[in-house]
């Protein structure tokens, strides 16, 4: 424990030594011994960390609390100016408890000043990684050298981030310490609350899938759908349901949703034709290449709509996902060409944000996509990096037999034998 | 009527060929093409024209009733998980070190 006596409830001291360095006494203005930043989220711990935050920058002696709420929305999405205004608001009141707690200071008020900031905004942060990149940055500019993460902080969707952000800022310079923080009662009012709009949109979903099944017309098909259709959202609405349901909002993106999928099923067609004639030509003409692509869509439900609509698509496949990068397969070169000129990455915005926000330059314009391999690759291809070089270790043995395998004709046998083939070479 | 129902059976019998010739154009890809992602890409192949003809073929000759109603929420899951699959199998095969093959490579 580097920091106040009375937390020892469990907490995990993460942070080493790296308070010691602070003199816990020099309260002195003249010397700060740096800043503390505390990443801030309107969770319902939020009024325990600020006070926590507080006595610990007054015991070990940080001259400044840097409240930061870091931005998962980008400028330029059309509720951006709304989102900036809650989260600057939610930093004003942050800032109002840090205060008051201040002069509520047993003795005299220590001298920490409190600073709030917005960051983030001029770009989509998908992972724990981008939100460390944000936060160092952040930290460094300032002279901060101790991040106070909230148990409850969770800037993207409902998964908590805790760990792997506490991963990711393991590798920076910064020391990384959890507020002991529990959650108030006020909590279960709030979740309620919330869960109240998935509850009824889970409930209307379910109940319309199960009468579409059934007969809407016979009472009995009634009585049982809402049972069944009870079942599914207690038990599944906090978990089907990334988002929260807001009403011209998701009306809205369903509507569009369907039509994107006549123009889907267009390019569907279209790139399908291409590929067929490719893979009944005599002399197979493919040039397949890894490809990546930076795309601007937002992460979770936008980013899956994106990568799933591309390996719809023949001919594009999307491999790997990693934040904002799609790294995508392609077999030939008009399909890349296509997957250039973004027309899936525009449709997907307008799904989701509108007519206005689906006018952007296309990655080829942006210089958002390289190819990884061939003749016109400008990038390396990241899967040396991503494999820690053991297939090489483990000689080529194996990876003969894993392509060996591969030639016999279906994936999920070359799978199986590539496994038994890892095994052998294990042994 | 009698018109109407002879367009209904020519577009049943032309969607089943279409279908038909998309999935055997799929099973053609995944026995040519050289490795695991280009394989990948016909094997979804096969699931979105293929089994899209097929269920639009199934759709129009039950007519508007559940079970054609069914047929079409077939397709929807059919395109929802699909490329879900596809991407799994790709994904696996990148996060195991299997560097895609280009022009010039040995075939495997």
């Amino acid at each position: 424990m580097w920091w106040v006596a009375d937390t020892d409830a469990g907490s995990d001291p993460t942070g080493g030594e790296a308070g010691d360095s602070g003199d816990p006494e020099s309260d002195s203005p003249s010397a700060p011994t740096g800043g503390l930043v505390v990443p801030v989220e309107p969770t319902p711990t939020l009024r325990a960390m600020v006070a926590y935050a507080v006595e610990a920058a007054a015991d070990n002696g940080f001259s400044t609390i840097h409240l930061v709420e870091i931005a998962s929305w980008r400028s330029g999405d059309p509720d951006a100016d709304d989102r900036a205004s809650a989260a600057e608001r939610v930093l004003e009141r942050a800032e109002a408890w840090a205060n008051s707690d201040l002069d509520d200071f047993d003795g005299e008020r220590p001298s920490v000043t409190i600073a709030t900031k917005l960051i983030g905004a001029d770009e989509y942060l998908f992972g724990p990684d981008d939100y460390v990149q944000v936060l160092a940055a952040y930290a460094e500019e300032h002279g901060a050298d101790t991040v106070l993460l909230d148990p409850e902080y969770t800037p993207v969707g409902n998964t908590t981030l805790l760990q792997p952000l506490e991963f990711a800022l393991s590798n920076t310079s910064l020391s990384v310490e959890t507020a002991p923080v529990t959650r108030p009662t006020r909590r279960e009012r709030l979740r309620s609350e919330a869960t109240g709009k998935r509850f009824v949109a889970m409930f209307g979903f379910s109940l319309a899938f199960y009468l579409v099944l059934g007969d809407p017309f016979y009472w009995f098909d009634w009585v049982t759908g809402i049972a069944t259709a009870a079942i599914v959202s207690i038990t599944l609405s906090r978990v089907s349901i990334d988002a929260e349901p807001a009403i011209p909002r998701t009306p809205m993106r369903v509507f569009r949703g369907l039509i994107y999928v006549p123009i889907l099923l267009f390019e569907i067609v279209k790139a399908n034709v291409e590929v067929a004639r490719v893979i009944l030509d005599p002399r197979l003409p493919i040039e397949p290449t890894m490809n990546r692509m930076r795309v601007i869509v937002g992460s979770g439900l936008p980013l899956m709509t994106l990568a799933n609509s591309i390996t719809l698509t023949p001919g594009t496949l999307t491999v790997r996902a990693r934040d904002s990068d799609l790294y995508v397969h392609s077999l030939i070169p008009a399909s890349r060409d296509g997957l250039f000129d973004g027309s899936l990455e525009r449709w997907t915005r307008f799904v989701y944000y509108g007519r206005s926000s689906a006018r952007l330059p296309t990655p080829r314009e942006r210089d958002d996509c390289a190819i990884l391999q061939g003749p016109d690759a400008t990038e390396e291809l990241p899967i040396a990096a991503a494999d820690g070089g053991t297939s090489s270790a483990d000689g080529g043995g194996s990876s003969a037999a894993a392509d060996s395998a591969v030639a016999s004709g279906d994936e999920k046998r070359a799978d199986r034998g590539k496994r038994e083939a890892a095994e052998v070479a294990d042994e | 009527m009698d018109a109407l129902e002879t367009a209904r059976v020519a577009l049943v019998v032309g969607f089943t060929l279409l279908g038909l010739f998309f999935t055997f154009v799929s099973m053609t890809g995944v026995l040519r093409l050289p490795d695991v992602y280009s394989r990948a890409h016909t094997a979804s192949q096969a699931d979105t024209l293929g089994a899209g003809f097929g269920l639009a073929a199934v759709a129009l000759t039950i007519g508007w009733e559940a079970a054609g109603v069914k047929s079409v929420l077939l397709l929807f899951f059919i395109f929802v998980t699909n490329p879900t699959a596809a991407h799994a199998i790709a994904r696996a095969a990148f996060e195991e070190g299997t560097v895609p093959w280009t022009e010039g490579d040995e075939r495997r």
